[in-house]
């Protein structure tokens, strides 16, 4: 049977491993994490917001790549396939757009008939609304005149592979994830979705799973980086009855 | 040396990567001499079935690999895209012609059960259906991880192992020197570089 995955999700701004809680960086001890405890699968994107040095960033996922035996996602920035090639190229096994793709929908095409569908994840940032949620693009700060649901449906349509979805309310909160948003689009898709934005507790992605049906709840915050948190997330996860990897 | 075949598409990086860190020396080549010089072949692969076909096919490479695996018998492990491509022919955007070094299909996933979501992602099982030297010391419990739309149709004197994803996907075929995996050795953790490890030592 397939297991529910628990992700991690990295966000480095100018090449530093950023937080929210601002620790210095220490990538030696994040590798090391990653590669000897039950993280199932790592997103590393790219966060910088003006005059990003790709290489820079290409750098910090190529030194992860090296000692990492789990499934690299790499995202932030990408417009073209020359991104695509050069994320890759660095050690990335699959891709994650988000802006590019609003701007220019057929990226995802391009990207799945060269890579493959499975290659594409399709990274969506939404916000609550009066009457519903919102898309938006430029890290949050660009309505991108889309309702979630239908933007993930129709980026299904363009090849990608799995969608991401955020709630940029939740980001940070740490009250649990957007479990409306996030059913949203499980219900409309067929492909697997990720959920990012609010875990705070355990709990919080026993609900993901149940509620919202995802296949993969995705954490941020670092203080989820320790040996005895995500085996304790796994063991509460295995004792609600959700199938995980140990 | 270990001779990772590129073709342009795939996770060579990762593959390399692992093989380097079982303490094998590694050269990723498009050129059939170099690869000619190799002990053992891998085939990696992420992408579309026929984009392999064509960029293998544009750089010359489909007599000479057919030439050192089915002739010379030189070992060669297929993953993932790869290991589809040594089937015979694929439905991937229409139907492609593949390596053809073991008999079988390549088919689009058709989940038996709701809820199943295509592609096939993330840690799944491994189920064997006979001893294959690729599984030695490998716990009946190990799990590796899955990335894919497609699955291969083979026959069932080459399933060395299957997986449950609405029904059995098989996971891993073997025919004499021939050896593929439809799950990623390089990204499944120590498990998976314990089936790297078996091949590189013994295959």
């Amino acid at each position: 049977m397939l297991r529910k995955r628990v992700v991690t999700v990295l966000t480095l701004n100018d090449g530093t491993l950023f937080r929210t809680k601002l620790f210095r960086p220490d990538y030696r001890y994040t590798i090391n994490f990653v590669d000897a405890w039950s993280i199932d699968e790592i997103v590393i994107l790219d966060v910088t917001r003006e005059n990003a040095d790709r290489e820079k960033f290409l750098n910090v996922v190529a030194t992860f790549a090296a000692e990492c035996f789990v499934p690299i996602s790499v995202g932030g920035g990408i417009r073209s396939l020359d991104d695509v090639q050069r994320y890759m190229a660095a050690g990335g096994d699959k891709v994650v757009v988000n802006t590019g793709a609003l701007e220019r929908p057929e990226l995802i095409t391009e990207i799945a008939e060269a890579y493959g569908a499975q290659c594409v994840v399709l990274s969506i940032d939404a916000r609550k609304t009066d009457t519903g949620y919102e898309v938006m693009g430029a890290f949050g700060a660009r309505p991108a005149g889309k309702d979630p649901a239908d933007w993930a449906r129709e980026a299904e349509k363009l090849g990608a592979g799995e969608i991401m979805i955020t709630s940029i309310e939740r980001d940070g909160a740490l009250q649990g994830y957007d479990l409306e948003l996030t059913k949203r689009v499980v219900d409309a898709v067929g492909v697997p979705v990720l959920t990012l934005g609010g875990a705070g507790n355990w709990k919080h992605m026993a609900d993901a799973f149940k509620d919202a049906g995802v296949s993969a709840a995705c954490t941020q915050n670092i203080y989820h980086f320790t040996e005895t948190s995500i085996a304790s997330a796994k063991k509460y996860l295995a004792g609600k009855g959700i199938e995980v990897r140990a | 040396m270990i001779g990772i075949i590129d073709y342009g598409l795939g996770n060579l990086r990762s593959v390399a990567g692992a093989v380097r860190k079982l303490g094998y020396p590694v050269e990723i080549s498009a050129d059939p001499a170099r690869l000619a010089a190799a002990d053992k072949l891998i085939l990696p692969g992420v992408g579309a079935f026929g984009d392999g076909m064509r960029n293998l096919t544009t750089r010359g490479l489909i007599e000479p690999l057919a030439d050192m695996v089915m002739k010379q018998g030189k070992p060669v492990l297929g993953i993932c895209l790869g290991f589809q491509l040594i089937a015979e022919e694929s439905e991937e955007f229409g139907r492609h012609r593949g390596l053809g070094w073991i008999p079988g299909r390549v088919q689009r996933i058709q989940p038996g059960e709701k809820g199943l979501r295509v592609p096939h992602v993330g840690w799944n099982d491994f189920t064997a259906r006979r001893d294959c030297i690729l599984f030695d010391g490998v716990p009946a419990d190990a799990l590796f991880y899955y990335v894919h739309s497609y699955h291969l149709v083979a026959n069932d004197n080459e399933i060395v192992g299957t997986c449950d994803y609405g029904g059995p996907i098989v996971a891993a075929v073997q025919r004499g020197n021939v050896f593929g995996t439809q799950f990623h050795p390089e990204k499944s953790q120590r498990h998976g570089l314990a089936v790297l490890k078996n091949f590189l030592e013994r295959a």
